[in-house]
């Protein structure tokens, strides 16, 4: 079962976008311009809906020409392209996103070819499957652990380490009631939100010439 | 491949001198075609890699030039351009790549760094104090009839004297001077730990294009290099790094931390670097030092990570398992085999031994040079995945301990085992032992691409 | 508008393939997938995140009716998307350090190929055929493949201890925390920013 590895779906949806002379921007740069906009924190609407480890969306504009003596050739349509690798299978997931996020789904899918809307869940659904491109070979370097569980896992690891930098050297006793103590408060944490770490980042290209 | 001819490369490439004093001397060109005359000049002090089989010389002379010391004598810009971009930018542009910042920023290095004004390097390296001026002043000479350069500044440096001998030992009083990698046909004798590990556990020479443009390198092909051919050959690149040592805050950290270590103070300084004070490799001898193996060169890099994953005797983060990673990646340690660098380099200012008192503000210090045919490739990758980093050794973002940019944050994690002698410990609000107090990045021609240069003859193909 | 989230980075590639060498390469998947030594390496390398290959049949892109031209292609193609830590030269380097003939494996059917060693064409060839994300999005920025795996291992630890320290004496709990320190002593590493790229 190529799609899955594990407990992890590797969802690849290609979306057809719709081509028309009259619009002004076209289609694609106007999810272009939406998509460069869309939060990538905690308001991602992938952050608002459940069960995406990593996503992306990207703009396919052609095929690429390697160069003679390959023949040029060109697609007659753009497409989008949503890599997504998530917890559940496409109907699960997909549920999900229009249960939650329906507006940005709008706002990005209306401008692809015979899109339902998410309002209707049945034929929102029906639409991803006719889209999906099987995944051929999918690697995951961790299989087995939602997104929830990764999370939860993270933030342990930090508390954790600040517990044993700030107990060593303490005698058993002491140190037993202040790890039940520790396990309790940590037990209580809310749940790490996800892709809350951290601000944008500032990137420095170099080119290729390294 | 080829064999080196050593009278085209500058010795300060192929040998670590061993003389025990140094002068660098910067330099700005005024004009052109005063800067290449000058060049012609110091051409013929230039010393090259020709073996000393006759004896050593009392001193030494090479040079290198930074991307606007090669644009101030005219290169033409096609060939100004073909140089990696990071050479172009310089090391004060690349601050943020190398984590030069906070206490290691641009704005708090010595002036001669923060104005661009280095054009060139000029090392002098002596064996008495008497020969090193008397070579500085026929230097300074030379200058002055070509009427060709400034002095900036310059800046001196010499090994650490301990009872009268010139030592290795660097002021935190670790011996220094290991791990510089063999390459091919650039060593007569191969030291074993030092070159890259071979899938029957001994230890090759790296390809010669790791130090030397011109040359194959570890992936199978000349490595990139500025055009033409003629001038980037039997030449190389150098980072030069004025690196402060805060004495004082490091033998406090040290004192302070010894009291909750079980295996005391001079273990924990060890595990910090990887090696006992006196150079003896942890891995070796993870209980004590052992000068038996600390003084035989067959036995002092000799060893890999590989029995010793968990940290137990070498801890993951120590500075040297960061920059010299072995096999400790996996894959027969092919990971890592374009990811060395040659250092040089001496202390600076006064040695104060331990227990006697030292200030965080007295200068003092290492000029840190790494030589390689690629600085964004070695040097740059090392300096930021591998020290002021920890993905790769999976250790998250914490940095190396001793030359980390801390800023009174982060951990260092020693890993121990159930004994008392060898506990794990974690050591947090790491300060900066050692800050970043200027620098930039060079260019060491060869001798013919220094003749091309000082005659106006190069020509971007 | 990045290819870079916190410490991951998303590439794109797509690649022409004769459609008869398409099966060829199906059929190394299939045995990458079922031999699992053969990932091995792979697994190794641990910077990788999430990986994935998608044969595009050239008669089988997406065709919804409703205007849109159905495509008329001669080459099948190969999409490759990734989600790996470290920098795009780092990625590029380790793989063609040791994972060469694997590399080959898989591309050498996509056409004009240069081979994976060494590695400046090789380069160059994947800057020709990356396109680049509009889009990226990670629930956990600040970790990599690494740290997610010492995550794993320190909660694993800690359920562990947390239910062994119920009823033990003191000396007991002593005893078992410093196991649970020895397990876990080399997974401590904080997350956090990446290295700014390069």
């Amino acid at each position: 079962m190529p799609n899955k590895n594990g407990k992890v779906y590797g969802l690849t949806i290609l979306s057809p976008i719709i081509d028309d002379d009259q619009a002004t921007p076209s289609h694609d740069l106007q999810i272009r311009e939406y998509l460069a906009t869309m939060p990538t924190g905690e308001q991602s609407p992938f952050a608002l809906a459940p069960g995406t480890h990593l996503a992306r969306l990207v703009v396919m504009d052609d095929v690429i020409y390697v160069g003679m003596p390959a023949c040029e050739e060109h697609l007659k349509s753009k497409y989008l392209v949503f890599e997504t690798n998530c917890d559940s299978d496409l109907e699960g997931y997909m549920s999900g996103l229009a249960a939650s996020v329906p507006e940005q789904l709008n706002a990005i899918w209306s401008h692809c070819v015979g899109y339902p809307g998410a309002a209707d869940q049945k034929a929102f659904i029906g639409y991803m499957k006719a889209c999906q491109i099987e995944t051929t070979f999918f690697f995951a370097a961790i299989n087995d652990k939602s997104v929830p569980e990764t999370l939860r896992a993270l933030q342990t690891q930090r508390a954790v380490t600040d517990f044993v930098a700030n107990h060593q050297g303490m005698e058993p006793a002491q140190l037993q009631r202040e790890f039940a103590q520790f396990v309790t408060e940590l037990k209580s944490e809310p749940l790490l939100k996800a892709a809350s770490m951290g601000p944008h980042r500032d990137i420095k290209t170099g080119g290729r010439n390294e | 491949m080829s064999k080196l001819n050593e009278t085209d490369i500058q010795g300060f490439v192929l040998r670590g001198y061993n003389l025990p004093l140094a002068r660098y001397i910067f330099l700005h060109f005024e004009d052109p075609t005063r800067a290449r005359g000058l060049m012609g000049r110091l051409l013929h002090e230039v010393t090259t890699g020709q073996r000393w089989d006759g004896g050593k010389p009392e001193s030494t002379v090479n040079i290198a030039f930074t991307h606007r010391g090669l644009s101030a004598m005219d290169l033409p810009d096609a060939t100004l351009l073909s140089f990696p971009v990071e050479f172009q930018q310089g090391m004060k542009k690349r601050a943020g790549i190398l984590g030069d910042t906070g206490l290691n920023s641009p704005e708090r290095w010595d002036d001669l760094w923060r104005e661009d004004r280095v054009h060139a390097w000029l090392g002098v390296n002596a064996v008495s104090p008497e020969t090193l001026e008397s070579r500085c002043a026929k230097m300074l000479g030379l200058l002055q009839q070509a009427d060709g350069a400034t002095v900036l500044a310059s800046q001196d440096a010499a090994s650490v004297v301990i009872d009268g001998k010139p030592t290795t030992r660097e002021h935190f009083g670790f011996t220094d001077g290991f791990g510089n990698p063999d390459y091919l046909g650039v060593d007569r004798s191969s030291q074993p730990g030092q070159g890259k590990l071979m899938p029957n556990g001994t230890w090759a020479p790296l390809a010669t294009g790791e130090l030397l443009l011109g040359y194959a390198d570890e992936a199978g092909e000349l490595p990139v290099a500025p055009v033409p051919h003629l001038l980037a050959s039997n030449g190389t690149f150098m980072v030069y790094r004025k690196l402060h040592q805060n004495l004082a805050t490091f033998r406090a950290y040290l004192h302070d931390h010894a009291g909750l270590y079980g295996g005391g103070p001079e273990k924990l300084a060890a595990k910090f670097l990887g090696r006992w004070r006196d150079g003896t490799p942890l891995e070796l001898s993870p209980d004590q030092p052992d000068p038996s193996i600390a003084q035989d060169p067959n036995r002092s890099t000799n060893f890999t990570y590989g029995a010793d994953p968990a940290g137990t005797r070498c801890p993951i983060g120590a500075h040297i398992r960061r920059v010299h990673p072995r096999d400790a990646f996996g894959f027969n340690g092919r990971l890592i085999n374009r990811r060395r660098i040659t250092r040089r380099g001496l202390p600076y200012g006064r040695f104060v031994a331990e227990g006697q008192p030292a200030s965080d503000a007295e200068d003092r210090g290492v000029i840190f040079m790494a030589l390689n045919a690629s600085i964004s490739r070695q040097f740059e990758f090392v300096q930021q995945q591998w020290i002021e980093y920890g993905n790769d050794a999976h250790l998250g973002n914490d940095k190396d301990i001793l030359m980390g940019n801390h800023g009174g944050r982060g951990r260092f994690v020693l890993q121990g085992d159930a004994s008392p002698a060898n506990p794990p410990l974690i050591c947090s609000s790491l300060p900066n032992f050692v800050e970043l107090r200027g620098g930039d990045y060079f260019f060491l021609p060869s001798i013919t691409a220094l003749g091309m240069i000082s005659m106006g003859l190069v020509d971007p193909r | 508008m990045s290819n870079i989230n916190g410490k991951v980075y998303a590439l794109n590639a797509i690649t022409p393939m004769k459609p008869w060498k398409t099966w060829v390469l199906r059929g190394f998947f299939f045995l990458l997938w079922h031999v699992k030594p053969l990932q091995q390496d792979l697994i190794n390398l641990s910077f990788i995140e999430f990986a994935r290959w998608v044969v595009l049949p050239r008669n089988r892109l997406p065709f919804l009716g409703n205007g849109q031209l159905k495509e008329n292609l001669q080459y099948d193609y190969l999409l490759f998307f990734s989600n790996f830590n470290g920098t795009w030269n780092q990625y590029i380097d380790a793989f063609s350090a040791v994972l060469s003939q694997g590399l080959n494996l898989v591309w050498r059917w996509s056409e004009k190929f240069p081979g994976s060693v060494p590695v400046t064409p090789f380069k160059e060839y994947i800057a020709r055929v990356q396109f680049d994300t509009d889009y990226y999005y990670t629930s956990y920025p600040h970790a990599s493949a690494n740290d997610l795996k010492s995550a794993h291992i320190v909660q694993a630890s800690l359920d562990s201890l947390s239910q062994r320290a119920q009823g033990c004496s003191p000396e007991q709990f002593g005893d078992a925390y410093l196991r649970f320190v020895l397990e876990v002593q080399a997974h401590l590493g904080e997350t956090g920013e990446a290295p700014t790229v390069f």
